[in-house]
């Protein structure tokens, strides 16, 4: 069975906190099943149509959280997707934002554009998303969708079109004025799942019919057939302007706006409507990843039923039948029995259970066709992993994973939460590919590395709330480098003669900072043999290798990992009896700390791309935010009343940064950073950090 | 080659030479011409050679796109490092990043008491000590004596040495012999450097002219021309 493409809609609801998300995908989830309702008491069993309001509620409750429901709206399937609420952890993000083609972009017409609408709405410009906006909350006090329309284009830079005007206001909001088919809506029955349509009343003729010619006139920009039948004064279609508005919001360049009021069930089901006609199919939406096997080279993803599959992992959920992993399927389809081969771990395994997940229950297929949203149970993987059919080797997602710039240590408060703890990390770590956790040997403490100090920390509040853990935690520390600046000379002897056969190796050359190019495979070390006459015997070769690499694992300074030295041997002495491997392993691990220490050496630190943004009027505070903190500008934007500020600051300057930017902007402006690369430290921070060290060193 | 022979060698030395040895602090030069002849490749190429001097520059752009000006920077500093075989290029470059701001103004029409308000922010605010400040494409032929008079204020009270590049808005702006747009004339005495950009066909270069220069000499040829290819200044 495949499923008509383009009777399928994949959709995001984002929105600021308090804008009455939850509301509306309730209602959503209230008008979709009503009418999936009655279709199955026509034509089934009546399943469904029976159940009590209040185990629909609570049924409705759960579905809601989770990551992807499936709902019918006339003859469409629409996914509703789960859009993160955090937009710090980039990984996160690119995995939702790319598992749906359109969105909903909620605004409260009494706050208008936020600081949070404007983070989401950057985000979905990065990966193309189309969307049509929904003013709820139209019945408040102080409702004026006008001026949130204003705040879409000025703010957001979209080009909005009004769909829709309210008739009436605030505790007056009746209903909608429909501008395409030029007619008032009226929402009756208990919740107002019974549409009435009137002409428009006299008091509102003359705004929509303004707001009418404004929509045709935008709509006109898109479809030329539809231009030359407004220049020419003829009356035009309405499925004419729908395909010009259509073609216009695919495109990214315009914006319908629809309004109401979600709490008192007032124009969700033209919303609806609006979904389905004005945002994408699967289709209709190009899909890309790399393949593998030709140097992660782009490929565009057809949505052919026929060709081999693609789908990804997107999201994994603890349910209570084991795992359940959201995947959505890119190219070809996913069927129970078939094999497909994950290709991170390239393990190969037998698609068992496939699920959909509808608004009150969980519905057993066999098949699952491309564009589709489904779940598997009982699939070991990781969130993000691509699934593949066995003659493909592409994934979705590159599989660089950048490496942790911070870590924290993380104590149990008593032995439940030990046991919780555990479980969790285990959960997180296979969820967020920058997430990691090792116990370390020295303290026996548990820690947890990850991309930054808020991504610590939700995931610290996650193990409370989700896990019930209850964890202490340590100061963040950061993850320096060490590296070395200048070429240096060694020439050590390993010699050692405690009866029997003794031990002994000499190994000579330099190191010298290496630079890796685009071809060198290990991007940190390099290793050169110039040994020649069998100054030192070639079994022997590999074990210098493996000695100078165990020594760059611990750097002399801070005991930090060593990037960047190429090694290079070019002279050395054995002995027949008592030359081993090990004498060559021990002798290059000397070899190379004799040499460090003259190398120059010097700290790395990572540096994060820091985006700043905020109102205008704290510009100034903000350049000072990072100029105290070691920081660069790189550029400043400015638009109207908002500005947004590039710097480049080292992470440990950055702990503590959120609490500061807050009370310096009244909590005003935001900020986001991610890595951007490692440089030296300055002398005097290193010397510090060089001094703590030694004294930590000489305090156990 | 050192960052110091550099400097020497560099043709913006023949340029500064032919307008009394630079701009100098407090005063404003302009760079005007038809649109598309290469003036913000121009405008980078003084900033950069400021920024070897270890100079800090701010490059005001009005074009909402950051990542296009860092883009001229990037390229400019590889065009000369390239090709002069600069020694350890890498660690120039960042010195060189570390000492320069890109401010973005992406609104339409936003007005001088703007710019110079986030500007003077940026210098005592964000302790950015600015030894120059480039306008790259300010609709300077849209403003008036009074906005140019402003401008001339800031740079002096901050000691800034200021760069325009102009290009007229509108497509019906006459242009003179050296490719000045008419529309400049009501401020031309607050400007203390006016360099025209010209494309000749026939030697198939843009022909730089100083038509203004620090009050004193009449217009002559600057002695450097824009190389169409890499439009970096030539000799």
């Amino acid at each position: 069975m495949t499923k008509e493409l383009k009777l399928m809609r994949n959709i995001g609801i984002s929105a600021h906190i308090d804008s009455g998300k939850t509301t509306l995908s309730e209602r959503i989830l209230f008008y979709c099943n009503r009418i999936h309702a009655i279709h199955e008491v026509h034509g089934k069993d009546g399943v469904g149509a029976t159940m009590d309001s209040m185990d629909l509620e609570r049924e409705r409750g759960i579905t809601i959280e989770s990551a992807a429901t499936s709902v019918n709206w006339k003859d469409y399937e629409i996914n509703l997707i789960d859009t993160p609420g955090h937009v710090d952890f980039t990984i996160e993000v690119e995995r939702s934002l790319r598992v749906l083609d359109g969105a909903i972009l909620v605004l409260c017409s009494v706050g208008g554009v936020q600081s949070q609408s404007i983070t989401v709405d950057r985000q979905m410009n990065r990966y193309k998303v189309p969307r049509i906006a929904f003013i709820n909350k139209c019945d408040r006090v102080g409702a004026n969708p006008y001026r949130v329309v204003n705040q879409l284009k000025e703010k957001l830079f979209l080009n909005p079109v009004m769909m829709e005007i309210p008739i009436g206001l605030e505790d007056k909001l009746e209903g909608v004025v429909d501008l395409m088919k030029m007619k008032a809506i009226y929402f009756d029955g208990d919740n107002g799942e019974i549409l009435r349509e009137e002409e428009i009343p006299a008091s509102l003729l003359s705004e929509a019919q303004t707001k009418h010619e404004e929509m045709l006139d935008k709509a006109s920009a898109f479809d030329d057939e539809l231009m030359e039948k407004l220049l020419e004064g003829e009356d035009v279609p309405n499925d004419l302007v729908e395909r010009a508005i259509r073609k216009g919001t695919l495109s990214l360049q315009l914006c319908p706006v629809f309004m109401g009021s979600a709490h008192k069930d007032k124009g969700i089901q033209p919303l609806l409507d609006g979904v389905i006609k004005y945002l994408p199919d699967p289709t209709e939406v190009t899909n890309r990843a790399l393949d593998l096997d030709n140097n992660e080279a782009e490929v565009i993803l057809p949505s052919d039923p026929d060709a081999p599959t693609v789908a990804l992992a997107f999201k994994l959920e603890d349910g209570q039948y084991g795992q359940l992993t959201y995947i959505r399927v890119y190219q070809g389809h996913i069927h129970k029995g078939d094999e497909l081969i994950n290709t991170r771990s390239r393990r190969k395994f037998k698609i068992g259970r496939l699920v959909k997940m509808h608004a009150a229950e969980m519905e057993d297929i066999t098949d699952a066709g491309c564009g589709d949203i489904a779940a598997l149970f009982g699939i070991d993987c990781a969130s993000g992993d691509t699934f593949c059919a066995p003659s493909l080797n592409y994934t979705m997602s590159s599989m660089y994973v950048p490496t942790p710039v911070i870590s924290l240590a993380i104590m149990p408060k008593d032995k439940k939460s030990a046991d919780n703890m555990a479980k969790a990390l285990n959960r997180f770590t296979k969820e967020d590919p920058t997430f990691q956790t090792y116990v370390d040997p020295e303290s026996n403490q548990t820690i947890i590395k990850g991309m930054g100090e808020l991504h610590l920390d939700v995931y610290v509040q996650r193990m409370k709330r989700e896990y019930n853990a209850e964890v202490e935690v340590g100061m963040p520390q950061v993850a320096y480098r060490e590296a070395i600046t200048q070429r240096a000379d060694f020439n050590y002897t390993h010699k050692k003669q405690t009866g029997g056969s003794g031990q002994y190796a000499r190994v000579a050359g330099y190191i010298e900072p290496f630079t890796p190019t685009e071809d060198d495979e290990d991007k940190e070390y390099q290793f050169v043999n110039e040994v020649k006459g069998g100054a030192i015997p070639s079994e022997y070769i590999p074990s210098c290798d493996k000695g100078f690499r165990a020594a760059m694992k611990k750097g002399p300074q801070l005991n930090f990992p060593i990037v960047g030295v190429r090694c290079v041997i070019n002279d050395g002495a054995w002995h027949p009896v008592d030359s081993s491997d090990l004498a060559f392993q021990t002798a290059a691990i000397a070899a190379f700390r004799e040499a460090f220490l003259k190398a120059s050496p010097a700290i790395l630190e990572p540096i994060m791309k820091v985006e700043v943004e905020g109102p205008s009027e704290f510009q100034g505070a903000i350049f000072g935010s990072v100029n105290q903190r070691r920081g660069i500008i790189v550029s400043s934007t400015e638009d109207h009343s908002n500005c947004t500020i590039d710097a480049e600051v080292p992470l440990a300057e950055m702990f503590g940064y959120s609490t500061v930017l807050r009370s310096l902007s009244q909590g005003k402006a935001e900020f986001t950073m991610e890595l951007d690369h490692y440089a030296k430290t300055p002398v005097s921070v290193s010397d510090e950090l060089k001094k703590e060290f030694n004294e930590k060193k000489k305090g156990k | 080659m050192e960052v110091n022979e550099l400097i020497e060698n560099s043709p913006i030395r023949v340029f500064d030479e032919s307008i009394n040895g630079g701009l100098g602090k407090g005063n404003i030069g302009v760079l005007a011409s038809k649109h598309g002849i290469g003036k913000t490749a121009c405008l980078v190429h003084i900033a950069t050679d400021k920024l070897f001097k270890g100079e800090h520059v701010v490059h005001v752009s009005f074009s909402g796109n950051v990542e296009h000006v860092l883009n001229w920077y990037k390229e400019v500093f590889r065009e000369i490092s390239e090709y002069k075989s600069l020694d350890d290029a890498f660690s120039v470059y960042n010195t060189m990043r570390e000492n320069r701001v890109v401010m973005n103004f992406s609104q339409e029409n936003v007005s001088v008491d703007k710019i110079i308000n986030s500007l003077t922010t940026l210098i005592q605010q964000g302790s950015f000590q600015a030894d120059t400040v480039l306008f790259d494409g300010y609709h300077l032929t849209k403003a008036t004596a009074d906005d140019v008079k402003k401008i001339k204020a800031f740079a002096q009270a901050m000691n800034i040495e200021v760069w325009f590049s102009v290009s007229p808005v509108l497509t019906d702006v006459q242009f003179d012999q050296y490719g000045v747009p008419e529309t400049m004339k009501p401020y031309i005495d607050l400007i203390d450097v006016l360099i025209g950009l010209r494309y000749n066909e026939e030697k198939s270069k843009v022909i730089m002219t100083v038509v203004k220069d620090h009050s004193k000499s009449p217009s002559h040829p600057t002695g450097v021309t824009l190389d169409p290819r890499t439009m970096l200044i030539t000799q």
